[in-house]
């Protein structure tokens, strides 16, 4: 289980998050959700150290996470795939795969890996040669997901995957995150800022505003509470 | 639409700061004045060390405008130095002229030269720059050897010193020359960042896309810059050549460039008062070195070296002590102490910014 | 014609130096945006441990390992003393502090080593090689200078295109964020990366210093030459210092044979000028990717 609470991260003067805890059962997926600026992918950053926590504490499976240096966190089980800039645009597909389970010192089912990622993603398996560069935005979301998956994480944090996507691709994408979720038992955190598509395929929510926690609960419910995605998820 | 015709009263003397040309003259016969006083009551040896502080500080302050608001580098800006002193030099040497028409032409060819080389700086970015700067450096060092019969090779040409009017020290009158260039340098500087161009050279250097979008034209206003370098650069050789009563190829090594970026960074870059700290360091932290390491060793290995290790140490740690140079840290200082609170908010001196901290504390980004 | 031939061979010898020196400038700059102007210096500094040991008479062997290996040291250090305080500064300070570097190296170089010129003993001869009936100006040493370089060149290439090493460190000099949430140790890569990059700069020092003579500031106008070279090629581009060196080198020895040596540097720098007018990122300037 992945614990906050009572995390607050500034930025000098600026309270970026404030006080924010929830809790994510393992194996789901947690959809956090909220009007830009609200602090969703500041969450993320203060998650595998990137951004300033003030105070604090994250708690997945025995570990703390908080006060660790961002490369350790890939050995606690933990994968955060950053918004939109995620590739590496120099290497080809191949080599942004391999970056993923470099972590390992030894890996010896790793080919097998990746070829199971390629089955998964089956336009990085053409284009695997390739620069990075020559990507799509919809290739790209798909070889930062699954070079993250190459690491072979426990916990996942996705900011933003449906970023720049056109809506069935999105669809596409959502659909293998939440079978992704289900074969390998991953625990998933997902930022969005498209509230339905992330909303279809979350176990839970977190709503963020202003850098506070606003509503937690029943995706199902927060979706037909016209009230509150109006307030707060603005559609 | 000159502002100086229409200089205010004394009781608005408050309303200058408004007006930048009229208040930064005003500040310049106040330092006038003072430096008067100064330049009278020291010794005629301290004179020639105040003419010294002047022109490494005219030196400096244009490297400094160029470097702190146009973000461009250049390594190489001795070599503009040695065009002013070669120009300012040979003028003197071959007509009989009021000082500051030699003065002058120095300024001008080298504000000529800075717009020449300041044409591929409208394409080139940071080290790239700087590595044709550099080049540049080199190759002025070597073409007064080329050209033997014009600049003399290797001996170089030699400079009268100024004469005076009647009763004046030649010491004392190159110091008051110098300063006079120096407090004419700070103003037009001063007057230059604050105007629409140096607004405009900013936003060049901040991002060239919404500069172009405003209306601006980029690439001139980088042409402007250096070619305003090159020029404060020549008025410093021309008063080199006066201070060192010699202009040859070995005043003006890659090694000045050096001390000149130096001086620059360690005062501060993009500042002007920054400049004079350079400058000082520059003038009085070999002396000091040159009179501690005569006590302590008689190695002549050692003594010679000493100079070297202290002023590349002393580099290092301004650097990384104050990395936005002594003028930074000290209204860093001023700020926090009226203030009453230690938050430093220090305006980075370059704008490329390096996604290199352990800790990236970008904000969340915001999107339309 | 022979004094093309020979201008062709010197150039080339030369040019293989500027590119040592010149993928010494590129692995920093890749890695750090840094300009490393000490490291001309600090391969001074290393020349002059391997013509101490020379003078201990020591295996040549043993002091050309020593003097590399020292680079590698050196490298290390300068990263972890002087350039990591300074990340996420203002990104004149760090080449700021290489320039101050230079000055201490030398400095210090000059204290206890004395400022005179000495000279290092080849591994090989010197003397010029006959072909047929022909004298070339083209010796021993300089074969050694050319496949030492080439070879240095080579295990760059496989370290950077097949090494798991290689990877890392390509990865955290493009992407350091995304490099380290992968679990990539990007602090101690980019000490990896100084440490290499001195040890080309050491290579060069000891192939310079029989044919220029070991003073403190004998790499001064190699460092100038291969920042120029690295410069010409494109500063992010390994294979652009190999290149932008060797065009350096011929260029210069060109200028130098035909227009006389002072117009060495006025050429370099019109060469410069010409070639960034065209090319304002160098000959191998990488496509840019457009960063949104």
């Amino acid at each position: 289980m992945l614990e906050v609470s009572g995390l607050s991260v500034s930025y000098g003067p600026v309270a970026a998050l404030s006080e924010v805890s929830f809790k994510a059962e393992e194996g789901s997926i947690t959809a956090v959700l909220g009007a830009n600026g609200a602090g969703k992918t500041t969450l993320l950053r203060a998650l595998t150290g990137l951004a300033p926590v003030k105070s604090g504490s994250a708690r997945w499976a025995s570990n703390e996470l908080i006060g660790r240096r961002t490369e350790e966190l890939v050995r606690l089980g933990v994968a955060h795939v950053p918004e939109g800039r995620g590739v590496v645009t120099e290497l080809t597909v191949e080599e942004n795969l391999r970056l993923g389970a470099l972590w390992r010192k030894r890996q010896p089912d790793f080919r097998q890996l990746i070829e199971r990622t390629y089955d998964l993603f089956p336009p990085l398996a053409e284009r695997r040669s390739r620069p990075a560069a020559t990507l799509s935005g919809g290739e790209r979301q798909m070889l930062v997901i699954a070079r993250a998956l190459v690491a072979r994480p426990q916990l996942l944090l996705l900011d933003e995957p449906s970023l720049g996507l056109a809506p069935l691709v999105t669809l596409e994408l959502m659909r293998t995150v939440k079978e992704l979720s289900r074969r390998d038992g991953l625990t998933l955190l997902l930022v969005e800022q498209n509230a339905t598509s992330a909303l279809s395929i979350a176990d839970a929510a977190v709503v963020l505003s202003i850098g506070r926690v606003v509503i937690t609960g029943d995706p199902k419910t927060l979706a037909a509470d016209d009230q509150l995605r109006h307030s707060y998820l603005g559609f | 639409m000159s502002r100086a015709d229409r200089l205010p009263g004394a009781e608005r003397l408050k309303g200058l700061q408004g007006q930048p040309l009229a208040w930064h003259i005003a500040l310049g016969i106040v330092a006038a004045a003072v430096l008067y006083l100064v330049t009278s009551s020291v010794s005629l040896y301290d004179n020639t060390i105040i003419s010294e502080i002047a022109w490494y500080a005219i030196a400096i302050a244009g490297l400094s405008v160029l470097t702190g608001v146009s973000g461009q580098i250049s390594l190489g800006h001795g070599a503009f130095m040695a065009v002013g002193a070669y120009g300012a030099g040979l003028m003197m040497e071959h007509f009989r002229l009021p000082l500051i028409v030699p003065i002058l032409v120095g300024i001008a060819v080298a504000t000529v030269l800075g717009a020449v080389v300041g044409l591929p700086a409208t394409r080139l970015r940071g080290p790239y720059l700087a590595g044709v700067t550099l080049a540049l450096a080199l190759a002025a060092q070597d073409l007064p050897t080329k050209f033997s019969s014009l600049f003399n090779g290797d001996t170089g040409i030699i400079v009268n010193q100024a004469t005076p009017p009647g009763g004046v020290n030649p010491e004392r009158w190159l110091a008051w020359i110098s300063l006079f260039g120096a407090i004419v340098t700070m103003i037009v500087l001063a007057n230059f960042m604050k105007s629409r161009y140096g607004r405009a050279l900013k936003a060049v250097r901040d991002d060239d896309i919404a500069a172009q979008a405003s209306g601006l034209n980029p690439n001139r206003m980088r042409v402007l810059a250096f070619a305003l370098a090159a020029g404060t650069a020549g008025l410093s050789g021309g008063l080199f050549a006066l201070w060192s009563g010699i202009v040859n190829p070995n005043s003006f090594s890659l090694f000045l460039s050096i001390q000149l970026l130096a001086g620059m960074v360690i005062g501060g870059a993009g500042s002007l008062v920054g400049a004079w700290w350079g400058a000082l360091a520059l003038v009085y932290v070999p002396q000091w070195t040159n009179s501690v390491t005569s006590h302590f060793s008689s190695v002549s290995a050692i003594t010679a070296n000493v100079q070297g290790a202290i002023f590349g140490l002393l580099i290092i740690v301004v650097m990384m002590a104050a990395p936005t140079g002594i003028q930074g840290w000290l209204s860093g200082g001023y700020r926090r102490l009226r203030r009453g609170r230690s938050r430093t908010e220090l305006e980075p001196v370059l704008p490329l910014d390096l996604d290199l901290s352990s800790t990236s504390t970008a904000p969340e980004r915001t999107r339309p | 014609m022979t004094l093309f031939i020979d201008l062709t061979l010197n150039g080339l010898t030369y040019g293989l130096i500027y590119a040592a020196v010149a993928l010494g400038l590129v692995l920093i700059w890749r890695a750090t945006r840094v300009i490393n102007f000490a490291q001309g210096a600090l391969a001074t500094l290393t020349t002059y441990v391997a013509a101490t040991l020379l003078d201990r008479s020591l295996n040549y062997w043993v002091a050309f390992a020593v003097a590399l290996a020292a680079g590698l040291i050196f490298g290390a250090l300068t990263e972890r003393v002087f350039m990591r305080p300074l990340y996420g500064k203002p990104e004149l300070n760090p080449v700021v502090v290489t320039i101050g570097l230079l000055i201490l190296v030398e400095s210090v170089a000059g204290a206890i080593w004395g400022s005179t010129d000495r000279g290092l003993t080849p591994a090989f001869s010197q003397l010029g090689l006959t072909v047929g009936h022909t004298y070339l100006d083209f010796s021993s040493f300089d074969i050694f200078i050319l496949v030492s370089v080439l070879v240095l060149m080579g295990l760059m290439l496989v370290l950077f295109r097949w090494t798991s090493l290689g990877l890392k460190m390509r990865a955290s000099a493009f992407a350091p964020e995304v490099a380290r949430l992968l679990g990539v140790r990007v602090g101690r890569l980019l000490t990896v990366g100084w440490a290499l990059a001195t040890f080309a700069g050491a290579l060069a020092g000891v192939l310079v210093a029989p044919l220029l003579l070991l003073s403190p500031n004998m790499m001064d106008p190699v460092l100038v030459y291969g920042f120029a070279a690295a410069v010409l090629g494109g500063l992010d581009s390994p294979v652009g210092a190999l290149v932008g060196g060797v065009l350096t080198g011929l260029g210069i020895s060109y200028i130098g044979g035909y227009l006389g040596s002072s117009m060495e540097t006025v050429g370099a720098a019109v060469l410069l000028v010409v070639v960034l007018s065209i090319r304002p990122e160098g000959l191998f300037a990488a496509a840019k990717a457009r960063r949104v």
